[in-house]
């Protein structure tokens, strides 16, 4: 069986969770093996501008040039998948969608700043289709090689639709909420086996939101224990400022 | 001997000694008064005084995720059946907890039975330890019947101030008794002592929900299009703290994993949760439990009234676990006394 | 860790093959498969079989076969999910894993002796045909014989060869209807209640046995009533996630009654009051 063709891209993100690719030990050593990496800007000098079996996309997009780039990819692949918060929910870059977009282009590029088109911040199934989603900021090993082993089948890989508390609770964390900090873990979904908790951190959302959150009643727990609205909101907006987008 | 008594100062001793014969787990602190059931090797770890665990004892009988299938070659159905214990021995188990696992192993040992709870339930010893008064106001064991030593250990221990006064329930209970070398003779003063405790509790343990016990089934028989259902639905997170840390919650998801080289892998069980969205979804799409209400009275449900009709018990246990985890401060004991409010006004308004 | 192998966990596979296989519509293909040790399924018209690919899942499938038919099984399969799309690539001669059959089928004994009034919708079909060629093997068994079929579209036909002996067999009465015609449909058009009203039946000796979408069910038993079938000679066929099986991983719930070890065939008269079931 000829081996899958696949290269990885990146747009607007740290390139982080490529490194966690690289980063995953062992099993990088056998996925390398069953695959035919043919562009890697992160490793290897090579391009390839052919078709391709599998495109593994990190970042956001966040101008026009990303916009087409990101279509001609779509166009020679048959199958894409997000990698990363920046990929998957628009991530930190999604902040940007805060501001009036003339203004932080000003701000940015000073007087040239007509040079340096713009948009507001997209995840990339917001611009393409997205065949598989590796949340999480950065990517979560065992999640990442349990999709690459479901694209490697040709089988669905589905993101938990149920929050991080979840994970956490039979991680048997102590709740944030008891040690009353604010987190989260109750709207965002699981997946990374609640890897931020079981580290003394809280839960910045980087996974997205679970389809379905009760926004009154999670309105009821943030009244419960007294935290303020403006700073869950501000908590949410670091990563997920681009599901408004829709 | 069927009670021994364990003087104090003797404890730790007894502790080392019963952690040498296999693993020992017994509760212990984790801030915030948080507990867990974690692996001691010595009597200053164990918190003798706690309120129930964030995660009940199940853990260890069900383990969250379990392999069922082992499979070399993914082309085919040849696989093999299997499980992997531990012997464990159980130290300071409330009788909630003993009242839970009595629940989860009616469970499993109901046709067809389940091999893999049987056999690691039976390389565990249980046990217990008496609460000589409540943990905290969440519990609502003596509704349920678990605020008393009922059967489902091996020892069982009663603080008695400067002494333990343990029950020896079981051949493996006399062995440890043996083995461990701490403990003396019961006197008949010390099981005076025993019984007056027993009844001082029953002074203060007392029906934490205005209701009888035989009344529970009759009252869930009527409530099913009951008002409190909806009241959940707005509230509740659906992030399932309230079936995972239940003792007798047993719902599992079925997953199949395979290595890299695509051939060898595993089919494992995961606890699962009624209360999550995805549960009760066909490939369809359909969702036959979509609304959150459903969803919680499903839960109540299985705890007062679907095992009444089939095991003849209640599988709640009173622990009290699944409202000190609600964020959303969905309250065991509010959501029956809501009932049984509602209920009462539906028979006023009926002679009205 | 210590390990022991069970023998008789109720999790182990049976190995079977796949005997042949047929497409049947765009989504749904026919699985003729055999146990490779020779044994029977030994099933009863209306319960399942979990289907088993190593790797990738297992999925409850209803059989579609009579039981007489003893050296294989069929099975009716809908391309929805990871599995059940996984098992559509499979060709004639690959090996799976069979667990079951799981639950309760419809009650031959009770229906023996009886007219029966079969009305299926859609992939409903796949169960009832075990039912169908069943009867129609045991033919003098049974008083009268009605089989109503509905589905969406004319493409949407299953067992397109059997339906037209059906229709041509002069000791069963069949009908079919769509609920939405094409350009070479001559048949009937509109849901499948439509065609209740017009089966000439005595209620008091009819025994209903009815399996669809889960929208069905209600408007179907309502005309069924109305037709003066009692409560308790109507039998239905719920659908419902099993995972395990055995009535333990609580997938497949409905109230206090488990679809896997209860059902999935259910007497209307038990479940009626149940807003779960419908």
């Amino acid at each position: 069986m000829k081996k899958p063709r696949v290269a990885f891209f990146d747009f607007a993100c740290c390139e982080g969770c490529q490194l966690q690719v690289a980063n995953m030990g062992e099993a990088v050593l056998d996925i390398i093996g069953l695959i035919d990496v043919v562009e890697w800007r992160e490793v290897m000098s090579e391009k390839w501008n052919g078709k391709l079996d599998v495109a593994i996309v990190e970042g956001s997009i966040t101008d026009p040039h990303a916009v087409e780039r990101i279509k001609q990819i779509r166009k020679r692949s048959k199958i894409v998948v997000a990698l990363g918060s920046c990929a998957t929910i628009g991530g930190v870059n999604g902040m940007k969608n805060n501001y009036v977009l003339d203004e932080i282009r000003q701000y940015v590029y000073g007087n040239s700043y007509q040079f340096f088109p713009t948009e507001a911040t997209k995840a990339v199934h917001q611009v393409v289709k997205v065949d598989y989603f590796v949340n999480g900021c950065p990517v979560y090993i065992p999640e990442l090689v349990a999709v690459l082993k479901a694209v490697l089948h040709g089988i669905p890989y589905d993101v938990p639709d149920y929050p991080v508390c979840v994970e956490c609770k039979l991680n048997e964390n102590v709740c944030m909420y008891d040690r009353k900090v604010a987190c989260l873990g109750p709207v965002t979904r699981a997946g990374c086996n609640s890897w931020c908790i079981n580290n003394g951190n809280i839960c910045y959302g980087c996974r997205g939101m679970v389809s379905n959150p009760n926004e009154k009643g999670a309105q009821d727990v943030i009244a419960k224990y007294n935290i303020s609205m403006d700073l869950i909101v501000n908590k949410m907006n670091m990563y997920n400022k681009c599901r408004e987008i829709g | 001997m069927q009670y021994a008594i364990l003087r104090k100062e003797r404890f730790n001793d007894f502790i080392a000694r019963l952690s040498e014969i296999q693993k020992l787990v017994a509760p212990v602190s984790k801030g915030y008064n948080n507990f867990a059931f974690e692996e001691v090797t010595t009597g200053d770890e164990i918190a003798l005084k706690y309120i129930p665990t964030i995660l009940p004892a199940k853990k260890f009988f069900l383990p969250r995720r379990e392999t069922l299938l082992e499979f070399n070659d993914a082309k085919g159905a040849n696989a093999e059946a299997s499980v992997e214990y531990e012997p464990v021995t159980l130290f300071g188990l409330h009788t909630c907890d003993l009242s839970g696992i009595q629940c989860l192993n009616m469970v499993f040992s109901e046709r067809p039975k389940d091999y893999n709870y049987i056999t690691r339930k039976n390389k565990i010893i249980l046990i217990g330890l008496e609460c000589n008064e409540y943990c905290d106001e969440y519990a609502s064991c003596h509704l349920v019947n678990a605020s008393f030593p009922s059967g489902g250990y091996d020892l069982f221990f009663t603080d008695l101030g400067d002494y333990y006064v343990v029950h020896v329930n079981t051949p493996a209970g006399d062995e440890i008794i043996d083995k461990t070398e701490s403990f003396e003779k019961a006197e008949v003063y010390q099981m005076n002592e025993l019984k007056n405790l027993r009844d001082h509790k029953r002074k203060i343990f007392i029906n934490e929900v205005p209701i009888d016990r035989s009344r529970i089934p009759e009252l869930f028989d009527l409530s099913f299009s009951a008002r409190v259902w909806k009241e959940l639905e707005e509230r509740c997170l659906a992030c399932g703290n309230c079936t995972n840390v239940c003792p007798t919650c047993y719902c599992f998801d079925i997953i199949d994993e395979i290595g890299l080289n695509m051939k060898q892998g595993v089919r494992y069980r995961v606890w699962d949760s009624c209360q999550l969205e995805p549960f009760a979804k066909v490939a369809g799409g359909i969702n036959f439990r979509k609304e959150r209400s459903a969803r919680q009275r499903h839960r109540y449900y299985r705890k007062f009234s679907y095992p009444v009709e089939r095991f003849s018990r209640f599988f709640c246990t009173g622990c009290g676990r699944c409202t000190r985890t609600c964020m959303a401060g969905i309250s065991l004991k509010e959501t029956l006394n809501e009932l049984i409010k509602e209920s009462e006004d539906r028979v006023w308004r009926r002679w009205l | 860790m210590e390990k022991v192998v069970i023998i008789n966990s109720s999790y182990r596979l049976k190995k079977a093959k796949i005997l042949s296989t047929k497409k049947l519509t765009e989504k749904e293909k026919f699985f003729e498969i055999a146990l490779s040790d020779g044994e029977r399924i030994d099933h009863e018209p209306g319960q399942f079989v979990m289907i088993s690919l190593l790797g990738i899942g297992e999925v409850p499938i209803s059989v579609c076969s009579s039981p007489l038919i003893r050296d294989s099984f069929d099975i009716c399969v809908r391309a929805v999910g990871k599995v059940t799309n996984s098992l559509h690539k499979l060709k004639r001669g690959s090996e799976i894993g069979i667990r079951g059959p799981y639950g309760k089928g419809f009650p031959i004994r009770m229906l023996e002796g009886n007219d029966l009034l079969i009305i299926a919708g859609g992939l409903g079909l796949a169960p009832l045909r075990s039912l169908i060629t069943y009867v129609l093997d045991s033919r003098r068994d049974f008083g009268r014989v009605h089989i109503l079929f509905g589905c969406k579209e004319p493409k949407e036909l299953l067992f397109r060869d059997e339906l037209e002996q059906w229709s041509e067999r002069t000791d069963l009465h069949y009908a079919c209807t769509v609920d939405r015609a094409d350009a070479d449909w001559a048949g009937n058009v509109g849901v499948i209640t439509t065609l209740i009203p017009g089966v000439d039946i005595e209620p008091a000796r009819t025994f209903a046995a009815i399996v669809g979408p889960p929208v069905m069910y209600n408007f179907v038993i309502k005309e069924l009533l109305n037709k003066g079938i009692p409560e308790n000679q109507i039998y239905l066929s719920f659908e419902r996630h099993m995972k395990c099986g055995n009535g333990k991983c609580g997938r497949c719930q409905i109230q206090n009654l488990y679809c896997c070890q209860d059902g999935p065939v259910f007497n209307y008269e038990k479940i009626k009051n149940m807003s779960e079931a419908f």
